[in-house]
């Protein structure tokens, strides 16, 4: 398959407008910009596009309840946060192909009927930052952006707000209490942001690579994209895979291609030749699949019948020489300091948790800990506001399911199976 | 209509409501942390979670709508699960010290665990340790035992809108702070400590000195201080007062407080309260006995009213005091003394503005409810700040700004900055000019309203005579809002009034009022000052606002009262103090007011005092005035004994006793003490017997009783008949064009934290707000090179004093401002007046002022 979201990056000058404009960039916008707002939706939905943010949302669904809210102004707001560990999926694009996601962002911002869009990034993005503002300014001067874009009399405003480093900041709600100035914690649903989001305005939450597909179905046409890869789910998708792999990296390969297809053909098998032991394949929220359970097809349809979730579709490989208590109790550590504390059972479960876990990593553990950490798990999950705290306990219960052997191996002989 | 099934019981609702709010209904109770009837949802704690057919996962009924069909089960093996389990998360980091917590007995956290919670604790790490904070002086804080509820942020930002306290920090590591760190800056509500579930902040009042379970009595009264009359409950051990709490819901705060009404209570058991009746002998006030001291004054007032007529004598009536004490005082004055010379310090403000909008427009032009301001598309605020003098009334402009409405400061208001739409800035003493401006425009826009020809012919010959439109910032806004506006509420503060053209400014605001039907309210610093006119202490009108220059309603009265009324006209305060200070006014009778240190030119009163014959002071402390009276008799206060108030909505209410003392006694036993040796047998044996009179002879009281006032809603026009003699011709304006040139004028400010001089009397609010501040803006303190907290000296034609500097944002003239609340340093004494013609209110605008830095020779 041909790179669309990655096209030219090779290029080092790729996220200049110039170069963007050679390979076709803003010719989407365009022929958009010539169509009626709801025939592009109509477009999308033929498309089948799911959110790639992580739950796999249908894109014109929501797009619909928006436009269905008589209230104006609307906002559209890029999820750029991509705070989930192992995810660096948006990256290229916000790093290497920013036109290609402001390009989207117009043409969206035009089926919505949303004149205002930010983009809400990661702190720890910087270069990112820069790189989108010079991008910003270049479109405001092509008219890509601004009052009269290309002469059509439409408007979109674009600018970017630099989150500060909080994990939660990425959930819908949270962002939009964060860029609304306040202290990021989910908002309780309904009523949903698409009716009462960002200064209690109809908002529009997307994921970066779920922006950057609209240039592309306008590009195909929503029938031929639905053919790319899953039935259920189509398109390219972008996979960050990171860990014991030897080509570590972002790669854009059709929905529903397998797990063990993304490790062994494209990131080029395990390092070193060592032996796989697992694999977490969404991010560190998803739960972890063993070794023998990576010919599963990635998509949001498939994975949960695989007993694990597609994510943000990041693939975390773990090799034989891991701890997998370590793993959980890294994992811990990170929704310990993550929880936003709003809900009893995440804020004070987490810590708890993670605690336990020190304590087996340490050699400290006792009998009985297992059965605790289990149940711990069990009074967090289905029980928290959102899915953060579910995302921790599913860790816990995952790891405790296929590992349950190091964990007793960790209490019952106070040391690790792999060291 | 929605129907569904709560545990197999048929509920339906008239209205949408929660899944919670529809289970109360069906008197179900589904148990709850983070939720708060007064707050906005939060869903953070998840106690409340219940079982609905068709949907995957439990659901918190704090959030969730109740929809037609819905079937729910609150109580089942699973839920049971849940609750345990989040009880235990809530208690793996708390201390539990119970046994030390001044939370115990009424903690929400113990009473969950008693009925929901784990019986063993699985936790073997170390709590999170947190120590107490012991930095502020009224808010003790023990985050330890917060369990982050966020119920106390939510009060004060969405509710009391101070924004002062939040939750710092993330996730576990959270903790709730103050922004301003250790100690609180913020108004000192209490608020938050009334929706804390748990004793993670409490009040230092009352903390290591009783348990909760510990009272004898609680007793559901008002507050004393303002003009709003706010519900509270009294908590009683051993006869003192242990503590002040709002009653949930309850009264027209409906379970909020100020900080006066929650903290300020200590004033009742201060050591400096009067004890026994003080004599002067031989130039010095001595101790003495009732018998000796009512004696004297029975003896003195008679001798005075034999050699000089009734006319000699003057009384000066108290808006701290119940309406059976002012009724009471009026009718003694009147009949006993036989004199109307009767009036009070609102005179100088709310009685003034009052008499003069019911004669403009009618009576009960003021009786508006204070929660409909919440509803008002448009606030217009001018004269005053309402969150500081009547700070309950100010959440309700809040409140009304959260709800879209505009709210237009015409001057300044520092508790409206964050809630204003436009503020208006006059040119200095310019008020009047730019309401009647104001008005003019409004009437060229709207027209005549043709109720009140008298009025609509004023506003005509205004604009006739009004030259070009008001060139001022903001002024067009103001316009553009209030001629779009279907609801405006225009609030009053007493600031206008007291100028020497104050009625100017009174009948801009009355046509306004007039032109767009709003409603109006006047702020009232004091708790009676409606009710002590109801209740005829006022030189011109008898009980009821009947005009004594009826002749039918006066016969009336005598017949009740047996005895004469004398036929001439009282004198106003002002005209008594005139009357002082020619001699032709010999004896002067005070009931609970403090005139010496509460009028401007305080020392030259003093001095003239001492041209009286007799100065009697009845009060609950030696004031200013009470110190160099003849005889000062100490009177019972407030929780000490029962009577009916009249707040500034006209609400009726009654104020309880709570504890019982020998200190002194109510003010009306004593005026009918004295009326009994001078001869005229009042026959009052409790409260009760005077409002029985006064039912039977006011007819805006016909037929009160008690018990109806007692239930908390009894208001305008209670069962009596508005009648009145009313204007048809509206007083002409004299008016003295003034430049203003100097670089400086002083001004009054009221208080959020304090009120008269009663409020020096109480430890908590002396803490909160230990000493006075001359408050100037950021432009003023520039221009004097000062910053906040230097020490000036400052004077006026008057006197001189000094305070440190306080640099408020919201002031945007060249005027500074001081309070008038604390020992020798009120602001009264600082200020020249005049009189205005028609309110008799006192003028102080213009008053220049020097301003020194401290310790800088001129
Ligand atoms: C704890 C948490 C963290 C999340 N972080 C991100 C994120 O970093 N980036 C993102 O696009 N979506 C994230 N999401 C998903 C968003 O809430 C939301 O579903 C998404 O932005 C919608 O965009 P999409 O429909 O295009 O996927 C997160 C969700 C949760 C519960
Ligand atoms: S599960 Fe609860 S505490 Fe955790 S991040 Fe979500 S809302 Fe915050
Ligand atoms: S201090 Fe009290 S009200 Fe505030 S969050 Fe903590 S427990 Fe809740
Ligand atoms: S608003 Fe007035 S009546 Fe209410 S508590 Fe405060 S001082 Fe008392
Ligand atoms: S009361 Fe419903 S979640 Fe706390």
């Amino acid at each position: 398959m041909e790179n669309f979201l990655l096209r030219n990056i090779e290029n080092p000058n790729s996220a200049d407008i110039n170069e963007y404009l050679k390979v076709g960039g803003y010719k989407n916008l365009t022929k958009s910009l010539g169509m009626k707002p709801k025939d592009i939706i109509e477009e999308v939905k033929k498309s089948g596009l799911r959110g790639r943010g992580g739950a796999g949302f249908p894109a014109a669904m929501k797009w619909n309840f928006a436009t269905a809210d008589p209230k104006f102004p609307k906002y559209l707001l890029c999820n750029a946060d991509e705070g989930e560990p192992g995810t660096f999926k948006d990256r290229p694009i916000l790093e290497k192909n920013p036109h290609l996601l402001i390009e989207g962002m117009v043409i969206s911002g035009y089926a919505l009927g949303s004149e205002y869009g930010y983009i809400y990034l990661r702190g720890e993005y910087p270069q990112a930052k820069d790189i989108l503002n010079e991008a910003i300014k270049q479109a405001y001067e092509k008219k890509y952006l601004g009052d009269d874009i290309l002469g059509k009399g439409v408007k979109f405003h674009l600018s970017v707000y630099q989150g500060a480093g909080a994990y939660i900041c990425g959930e819908e709600t949270a962002l939009i209490e964060s860029i609304e100035g306040k202290k990021g914690q989910p908002r309780s649903k309904p009523p949903f942001p698409v009716n009462v989001g960002a200064w209690s305005m109809p908002t529009i939450v997307n994921n970066v690579e779920t922006l950057s597909n609209v240039p592309y179905i306008m590009e195909i046409g929503g029938d031929a994209y639905s053919n790319i890869g899953s039935k259920d789910c189509p398109g390219p998708k972008l996979f960050s895979v990171s860990g014991y792999v030897e080509k570590p990296g972002v790669y854009e390969l059709p929905m529903g291609i397998s797990l063990r297809d993304i490790i062994y053909k494209h990131a080029g098998g395990i390092k070193d030749s060592k032996k796989l032991k697992a694999v977490i394949p969404g991010g560190i929220s998803t739960p972890v699949l063993p070794a023998d359970g990576i010919d599963c097809a990635m998509d949001f349809v498939s994975m949960p019948k695989a007993g694990s979730m597609l994510g943000s579709g990041a693939v975390i490989v773990l090799d034989e020489s891991v701890c997998m208590v370590r793993v959980a109790y890294r994992a811990l550590k990170f929704f310990e300091h993550e929880s936003c504390g709003k809900c009893v059972p995440c804020r004070e479960g987490t810590d708890w948790l993670r605690k336990i876990l020190e304590r087996i990593e340490n050699g400290k553990g006792s009998e009985g800990d297992i059965y605790l950490l289990s149940d711990v798990a069990g009074l967090i999950s289905g029980r928290t506001f959102c899915p953060l705290g579910d995302g921790a306990a599913g860790v816990v219960t995952g790891m405790i399911k296929h590992f349950r052997n190091e964990f007793e191996e960790h209490i019952k002989n106070k040391k690790c199976v792999v060291s | 209509m929605i129907s569904l099934t709560i545990n197999e019981k048929e509920v339906t609702l008239d209205k949408p409501v929660t899944v919670l709010e529809a289970a109360k209904q069906a008197g179900i109770k589904i148990p709850t942390l983070c939720h708060h009837d007064l707050l906005k949802p939060w869903s953070g704690c998840r106690l409340c979670v219940v079982e609905v057919e068709r949907m995957p996962r439990l659901q918190t009924a704090c959030t969730l709508m109740a929809a037609d069909g819905m079937v729910i089960k609150t109580e089942s093996e699973a839920i049971s699960n849940v609750r345990r389990g989040i009880l235990e998360f809530l208690l793996i980091n708390h201390p539990l010290d119970c046994p030390y917590c001044d939370k115990a007995g009424e903690c929400e956290l113990q009473d969950l665990v008693n009925k929901y919670g784990p019986t063993v604790g699985r936790y073997k790490e170390e709590k999170r340790k947190v120590p107490e904070s012991h930095k502020d002086q009224i808010i003790a804080r023990n985050t330890e035992r917060c369990v982050m509820c966020t119920r106390c942020v939510r009060m004060c930002n969405d509710v009391q809108g101070a924004s002062a306290i939040s939750i710092i920090g993330r996730g576990n590591h959270s903790r709730m702070e103050p922004f301003s760190s250790e100690s609180f800056d913020c108004e000192y509500c209490g608020n938050c400590l009334t929706v804390c579930p748990v004793g993670a902040i409490l009040s230092r009042l009352y903390i290591h000195s009783f348990r909760p379970w510990q009272v004898d009595k609680e007793v559901g009264t008002i507050c004393s201080y303002c003009g709003v009359g706010c519900s509270l409950v009294v908590q009683v051990r051993d006869d003192s007062i242990k503590r002040v709490i709002p009653k949930l819901g309850f009264g027209l705060n409906k379970g909020l407080l100020c900080s006066r009404g929650r903290f300020g209570y200590e004033y009742v058991n201060s050591p400096d309260r009067l004890k026994t009746p003080l004599v002067r002998k031989n130039g010095k006030l001595e101790e003495s006995t009732w018998s000796e001291a009512l004696s004297i004054i029975a003896d003195k007032l008679t001798e005075i009213k034999g050699t000089s007529g009734g006319s000699a004598i003057a009384g000066i009536a108290s808006p701290r005091c119940s309406n059976e004490d002012n009724y009471v005082l009026q009718k003694f004055m009147r009949v006993t003394c036989g004199s109307n010379n009767i009036d009070s310090l609102s005179r100088t403000g709310f009685a003034a503005a009052q008499k003069y909008f019911e004669d403009l427009l009618g009576q009960g032009i003021t009786a508006n409810i204070i929660d409909g301001i919440k509803n008002s598309e448009v606030v217009l605020v001018i004269g005053g700040d309402p969150t500081a003098v009547n700070p309950i009334l100010g959440l309700s402009i809040r409140e009304a700004a959260r709800r879209g409405a505009s709210i237009i400061v015409l001057g300044h208001a520092k508790g409206l900055e964050k809630f204003k739409t436009v503020q208006v800035v006059p040119p200095l003493f310019k008020e009047a000019e730019v309401l009647e401006a104001l008005l003019v425009e409004l009437f060229r826009a709207k027209g005549v309203r043709a109720e009140l020809p008298f009025i609509d012919k004023e506003m005509r010959e205004l604009s006739e005579k009004a030259a070009e439109k008001m060139d001022l910032p903001g002024f067009d806004e103001l316009m553009k809002a209030l001629l779009n506006s279907a609801s405006t509420s225009i609030v009053l503060g007493m600031d206008l009034i007291q100028r020497t053209n104050g009625h100017r400014s009174l009948f801009g605001v009355a046509g306004i009022t007039y032109l767009l039907e709003a409603r109006l309210y006047l702020l009232s610093e004091r708790p009676n000052e409606q009710g002590l006119i109801d209740a005829g202490c006022v030189p011109d009108m008898l009980p009821g606002g009947r005009p004594m220059n009826i002749p039918d309603f006066k016969s009336k009265f005598e017949a009740a009262w047996n005895g004469p009324i004398p036929d001439d006209d009282g004198l106003t305060l002002f005209e008594i103090i005139e009357g002082i200070k020619n001699r032709n006014i010999k004896a002067l009778y005070v009931m609970g007011e403090n005139p010496v240190f509460n009028l401007p030119g305080g020392p030259f009163l003093k001095d003239i005092f001492g041209n009286l014959d007799l100065l009697v002071v009845q009060d609950i402390f030696l004031t200013e005035t009470a110190e160099i009276a003849d005889v000062v008799l100490p009177a019972l206060g407030w929780a000490e004994k029962s009577g009916t108030y009249t707040n500034l909505e006209r609400r009726i209410q009654l104020q309880k006793q709570a504890v019982k003392t020998s200190r002194g006694m109510e003010d009306w036993r004593i005026l009918s003490e004295i009326s009994g040796r001078m001869g005229q047998k009042m026959g009052y044996l409790e409260t009760d017997d005077i409002m029985r009179e006064m039912a039977k002879v006011s007819p805006l009281y016909a037929d009160l009783t008690y018990d109806e006032i007692g239930k908390g809603d009894c208001l305008w026009p209670y069962h009596g008949k508005p009648l009145r003699g009313e204007m048809n011709e509206v007083p002409p304006v004299v008016d003295a064009e003034k430049d203003y040139k100097a670089d400086f004028y002083l001004a009054p400010e009221k208080l959020l934290f304090h009120s008269g001089t009663l409020s020096r009397k109480s430890p908590a609010l002396m803490k909160i707000c230990p000493e006075p501040t001359l408050k100037m803006s950021a432009a003023s303190a520039g221009k004097l090179g000062l910053k906040e907290g230097d020490r000036v000296q400052f004077s006026t034609t008057a006197g001189s004093s000094e305070a440190p500097v306080s640099i408020d944002e919201s002031i945007k003239d060249n005027r500074v401002f001081l309070s008038n609340n604390f020992q020798g340093s009120g602001v009264m004494d600082l200020l020249s007046f005049s009189i205005d013609e028609v309110t008799k209110a006192f003028g102080i605008e213009g008053c220049e002022v020097e301003i020194k830095k401290h310790g800088i020779k001129a």
